[in-house]
């Protein structure tokens, strides 16, 4: 019955992560260009803040230099992100999607938390590699095509081949946790 | 006379061998482009003594190590820096910080 519980938890995190930006892809939102950005940063900045939990209660070492990456690459593009609407004298705007996305990585954070060690671990990881695939098909199927502004387009644009690289890391984590 | 060929003859091959191993000890630059979480050209075929040079043009920063004994590695670089290395043998390489990226470097002899 524990072990059905876990199995449920581990299930339903892939899941929250999976639904969460096509639920809003299929209803065609109309952002403005403040509200894509301030999505991009607040996706951007929910991965930072899985890693910095995966940081608290991992104790493997490929899963911690993971997380690591992960939090230095998406400062990185949260960094270039906040350069170019202050150049672009852009106010990031809340909405619907970014407050549906807080507020399901703040399930997914409970969730987590709930887990240790290799549970924790395995849970970790199948999570993001459903968060970077639902994020991979919001930027390209939502954001990109909702975004006016040519150099935010671009930067969008510039983010996606991190972003499968992310996933693609975490399949490969996925692999060896499960075989473990 | 025969003491004037000698030393002509002499000349001749201290020259030639001078612009042989002259040229030969000019190592080429290579460079391999860091972009779009890729290495461009993934593989290279280079000298024994050649110059490898990685630049960085992506976002987030990347490092150059060697697959297998992992014998050598780059520090981070940065958005927009280079990091270069003289090319002793063949070697796989990836980015640690991204273990899919992955390059080759060919010693032809």
């Amino acid at each position: 019955m524990k072990k059905l519980n876990l199995l449920k938890k581990i299930v339903l995190l892939g899941c929250s992560a999976i639904y969460c930006f096509p639920a809003f892809t299929q209803g065609n939102p109309t952002l403005s260009d403040e509200e894509v950005a301030f999505v991009a940063i607040t996706a951007n900045q929910i991965d930072i803040d899985q890693a910095r939990l995966a940081k608290e209660k991992s104790r493997n070492p490929q899963v911690l230099q993971f997380a690591e990456t992960m939090a230095k690459d998406h400062q990185a593009v949260i960094d270039q992100a906040s350069a170019l609407v202050k150049k672009l004298k852009v106010t990031p705007k809340d909405n619907a999607v970014s407050r549906q996305l807080l507020a399901d990585a703040a399930t997914t954070a409970k969730k987590l938390r709930s887990l240790n060690g290799k549970d924790f671990d395995k849970a970790y990881i199948d999570h993001e590699v459903a968060f970077h695939q639902a994020v991979i098909q919001a930027v390209t199927g939502l954001l990109v095509p909702e975004t006016e502004n040519s150099h935010l387009k671009e930067l969008l644009q510039s983010i996606v081949p991190a972003l499968k690289a992310h996933q693609q890391h975490a399949q490969m984590l996925q692999k060896q946790t499960t075989s473990n | 006379m025969y003491i004037v060929w000698i030393i002509g003859v002499c000349l001749t091959l201290s020259f030639r061998s001078f612009w042989v191993n002259h040229e030969n000890s000019t190592p080429t630059q290579h460079t391999v482009a860091i972009k779009g979480m890729q290495f461009v050209p993934a593989e290279i075929t280079v000298k024994k003594g050649d110059i490898m040079v990685w630049t960085n043009e992506d976002l987030v920063e990347h490092n150059v190590t060697a697959a297998g004994k992992k014998n050598w590695a780059s520090p981070p670089i940065v958005k927009g820096q280079s990091w270069k290395m003289v090319i002793k043998e063949s070697s796989g390489y990836f980015c640690s910080l991204h273990p899919v990226m992955k390059g080759k470097i060919l010693v032809q002899d």
